[in-house]
């Protein structure tokens, strides 16, 4: 075991003493988010060399990443509120900031605008959160937390504070400013912000969990179910998107559902004081957490080194992109076994643990819950099965076939310096694959730490030996692979080998615009999915008697059910009736003057009259 | 290693009863039962042709496709006897590990650049999908049932001994052989023998596979089969002694193939734009099945 470190400061008169700890909950999101950013930084050197951006704004972009950096491992560290609240608000400008890089381009600068005050709506919940406990315990420290859910109830304040770490994570129906930021920014920080940032919201709530005392169960109940849709809605919504960095985005919504699968379950573990769920629940979202951030940053940076070759991120442009830039591709078709969650990658691990404490629930739970876990594991495994069908379509589009557009310049192989952190972390990948054991002691001590469950550790050992087993098994099955890969290239040696055309089934003029697209891939699922992923299409029918047609376009793109339905009509109500107070702020200077000397007539009677000191 | 030799076995004979069935039922005499593995042999003695579009991916697909099998495979246990892997939650692995082998079968079939195939990887990715959630909902339901989490404990402590259970062993049986129809790309899905590339799922999927590489993936689908198969006998064999088990096995699996080839006779396939909602049922009798239980561990009060 090892000892907290400790030390505190004096941070204004308002927060007072502010207490910086760093447990083994913030040390393993600070691993998660040194590592990510040494390799983002070490990319994004290499991504930024074709901007040939001036001395000035490349300066101003690293010292925004380095205050990104800085504020991220702060946000880990501090325990008191008011000061969190400080780090949290720089974490979200700078990383708004570095989303403007490209802020020529209207549409980064609305993605950019609509991050920004989505994160603040979270910033809100979150101080409305803290000023409550600070309200009742006198205290901005999260020691004061706790002690004010010993007291009083527990469900409320923690919804709150769930609600406001929620929007940050990406749950839905808070995650709609995640597919406009992540494409906009540039690659590195995109695999950034993929990575990390959004798993700082997981951070809070499990922080918000280590001083939860009561409604275990209920909690646990909401947040399984909010993940498992967010989970469902964030894979389908990717299954169909053809932006490339959009649905990557999606996916991170998806993962965002799987982790909180483990949390809830976790929960509920606390809730029935059942061991094995809580420890196969946290454990094995502790351990997507650091997996995602593994490979979600990969494919990010992947998407990037595609984008820098080819300048576009719509995948219908692509195809035969495995020639021209191999490697690329190797680390793209990495990525995404991993992200399905397929052994024998890193990502099967976690989502093992994750599957075993669901059935684990299953067995030991009253029907209400059982219902609720049979029902999640089949709602898995259809997140499985769609994440199958959208990483097929995402690398088939892209790297497999034919070129299907003739792009302006032939795409190459990224230089070396963009491959190595790629391939860096692929090698992390593969140990936290085949030694997941040594992550899981980790993972462990800080188990101990969220909720001291009484009973034996011998519990968790058994989770490790077992997830060692499943990388042993990994291990077998790429040897199988190995094995008979060898017993084919030996047998084929001596053997002709011909080249031909693609059998046509009988059509002898085809070409590359045939080839069967993203979009007509996933499209038989959004037929079934209407109603969830809503298609906008863009044509103009043929008009009766038009004998000789002119020339006609045709668009299609998927809209977001909730940032249709929810965010966008909320916002449209609040600019409407801001309307009505526009008279307030009417231009003329005589009028604010008014307002001056009406507040200050105001004071002068209010403190006549005692009513304010 | 005993469920492995009987897989093994059963894989010989299957595919071979299947189309000697359909060759009967329609009044021809058929070729012998062995010939689909003596097609395979020959596969395997015989060089390959590529297509000029594809990549290293389309030349690994088939390896990792058939290692995939080989390995869910492992996982099977026979009865009481353990397959050579058994450890809680292994029906999970074992339908990731199936998973990855359609993902490199699907993005083989992209890789050659033909919108037939690429339809056909479509529908195989949207279809299993589909099939998914009713095999997850009816092991899940199994899992409750037996209180444990790996096949071999679970099969092992099935006890058919109510009416109820009768019922629930007959939609179970129904939803694995439908799985396994999903799987194999068989009759109500989909047609082996259609002769348009349009309407084909898996065939048109390994149209530009030659050689070796198709001698492989046919010989993991004939694996598939039998694996499913072992599956269903499981469900009835419990705690019944080896000679009766084995023998139970055998039958089972050739009722099955009869089966497959009198409904691949007089049946015809179900329209594409209705094979998701076909699909979809069986995870409506999965969850029959978990009502089922809840009945019968009297959860319901």
């Amino acid at each position: 075991m090892f000892q907290p470190f400790e030390m505190t400061f004096q941070f204004g008169n308002f927060a007072g003493e502010v207490l910086l700890r760093l447990d083994g909950l913030s040390s393993w999101f600070i691993l998660i988010i040194n590592f990510t950013v040494v390799t983002g930084f070490f990319y994004g050197t290499g991504y930024l060399k074709s901007y040939q951006l001036s001395r000035a704004k490349r300066s101003m972009h690293w010292i925004l990443f380095l205050f990104f950096h800085l504020s991220m491992l702060f946000v880990c560290m501090i325990q008191n509120g008011f000061a969190f609240l400080v780090v949290w608000e720089i974490m979200s400008l700078t990383s708004m900031m570095l989303v403007l890089f490209d802020h020529e381009n209207p549409k980064t600068f609305k993605a950019a605008i609509n991050y920004f005050v989505q994160m603040h709506i979270g910033v809100t919940f979150l101080t409305i959160g803290f000023i409550w406990v600070y309200n009742q315990t006198g205290s901005f420290s999260f020691s004061a937390i706790q002690t004010y859910f010993q007291t009083n109830q527990n469900l409320w304040l923690f919804l709150l504070f769930f609600v406001g770490f929620g929007i940050k994570a990406g749950f839905i129906p808070f995650h709609s400013w995640l597919p406009h930021a992540h494409p906009a920014a540039p690659a590195h920080v995109s695999g950034v912000m993929s990575g990390v940032i959004v798993k700082l919201g997981i951070y809070g709530i499990l922080r918000m969990i280590t001083f939860l005392q009561a409604d275990f169960l209920l909690l646990g109940e909401i947040i399984l179910t909010l993940s498992i849709l967010t989970s469902l809605y964030g894979i389908l919504n990717a299954a169909v998107h053809r932006d490339f960095k959009r649905m990557l985005a999606y996916c991170t919504i998806e993962n965002i559902g799987v982790i909180g699968i483990g949390i809830g379950i976790g929960l509920m573990g606390i809730g029935i004081n059942n061991a094995l769920m809580y420890y196969l629940g946290f454990g094995g979202a502790l351990l997507h957490v650091l997996n995602h951030s593994l490979f979600k940053s990969l494919l990010f940076y992947a998407a990037g080194s595609i984008y820098q070759q080819t300048h576009t991120q719509n995948m219908e442009n692509l195809g035969g992109l495995i020639k021209s830039m191999p490697k690329t591709a190797v680390v793209f078709l990495i990525g995404a076994l991993a992200i399905g969650g397929l052994p024998p990658l890193n990502g099967f691990v976690s989502e093992f643990l994750i599957y075993n404490g669901l059935v684990a629930g299953v067995n030991s739970s009253s029907i209400s819950q059982t219902i609720l876990f049979v029902l999640t594991l089949a709602g898995m495994s259809l997140v499985g099965g769609l994440s199958l069908l959208t990483f097929t379509k995402s690398f088939g589009t892209i790297f497999l076939g034919q070129p299907r557009t003739k792009l302006d310049h032939q795409p190459q192989e990224v230089s070396m310096r963009m491959l190595v952190p790629q391939f860096v972390i692929i090698a992390l990948m593969l140990s936290v694959a085949f030694f997941p054991q040594v992550y899981l002691k980790f993972v462990g001590t800080i188990l101990v730490m969220i909720h001291p469950m009484q009973s034996d550790p011998s519990m968790f050992d058994s989770i490790v030996t077992a997830s060692m087993r499943i990388s042993l098994y990994s291990l077998l099955l790429v040897g199988i692979v190995a094995a008979t890969w060898l017993i084919r290239a030996s047998l084929l040696k001596n053997r002709s080998i011909k080249a031909g055309a693609t059998w046509g089934c009988g059509y002898v003029a085809p070409n590359q615009r045939q080839q069967y697209t993203g979009k007509s891939f996933s499209k038989p699922l959004s037929k079934i999915f209407n109603v969830l992923v809503i298609e906008k299409k863009q044509f103009e029918e043929l008009k009766q008697g038009e004998i000789f047609p002119a020339r006609k376009s045709y668009g299609s793109h998927y809209q977001d059910l909730f940032e249709k339905k929810l965010i966008l009509p909320l916002a449209d109500w609040m600019v409407n009736s801001a309307n009505y107070f526009s008279f307030i702020q009417n231009g003329r200077i005589q009028s604010y003057v008014l307002y001056g000397i009406v507040f200050v007539l105001a004071m002068i009677l209010l403190s006549i009259f005692n009513i304010v000191a | 290693m005993l469920s492995v030799t009987l897989i093994l076995l059963a894989a010989l004979f299957f595919t071979g009863i299947i189309i000697r069935t359909k060759s009967l039922a329609s009044g021809r005499k058929g070729p012998g039962i062995m010939q689909p593995i003596r097609d395979v042999l020959r596969l395997f003695r015989k060089g390959t042709v590529y297509s000029e579009t594809t990549s290293f991916v389309f030349q690994l697909a088939p390896t990792v496709y058939f290692a995939s099998v080989v390995m869910a495979m492992l996982v099977v246990p026979f009865g009481q006897s353990k397959g050579v892997l058994s450890f809680n939650g292994d029906f999970i692995f074992f339908a990731y590990v199936l998973a990855l082998g359609k993902f490199f079968s699907i993005i083989a079939a992209l890789d050659t650049g033909s919108s037939f195939e690429g339809m056909g990887a479509s529908r195989e990715a949207l279809y299993s999908m589909f099939a998914e959630p009713a095999f997850f909902i009816l092991m899940g339901s199994l899992a409750l049932l037996s209180g444990h989490t790996s096949f071999q404990e679970i099969f092992a402590s099935l006890h058919i001994g109510s009416q109820i259970s009768y019922a629930m062993a007959a939609l179970a049986t129904f939803v694995l052989l439908m799985i396994a129809m999903i799987e194999n790309s068989r009759m109500p899905i989909d047609d082996p023998k259609t002769h348009l590339e349009l309407t084909m799922v898996h065939e048109v999927m390994i149209l530009d596979n030659s050689g070796f590489d198709l001698g492989l993936i046919l010989t993991a689908g004939y694996l598939k089969f039998a694996l499913y198969g072992a599956l269903i006998v499981n469900l009835f064999i419990g705690v019944i002694p080896y000679q009766y088990a084995i023998s139970a096995f055998f039958g089972i699996q050739f009722l099955m193939a009869v089966a497959i080839g009198l409904i691949e006779s007089f049946m015809a396939r179900f329209r594409m734009s209705h094979n998701p909602q076909f699909i979809v049922v069986l995870t409506s009798v999965s969850l029959l099945i978990f009502f089922g239980v809840l009945l019968i561990l009297q959860k319901f009060i």
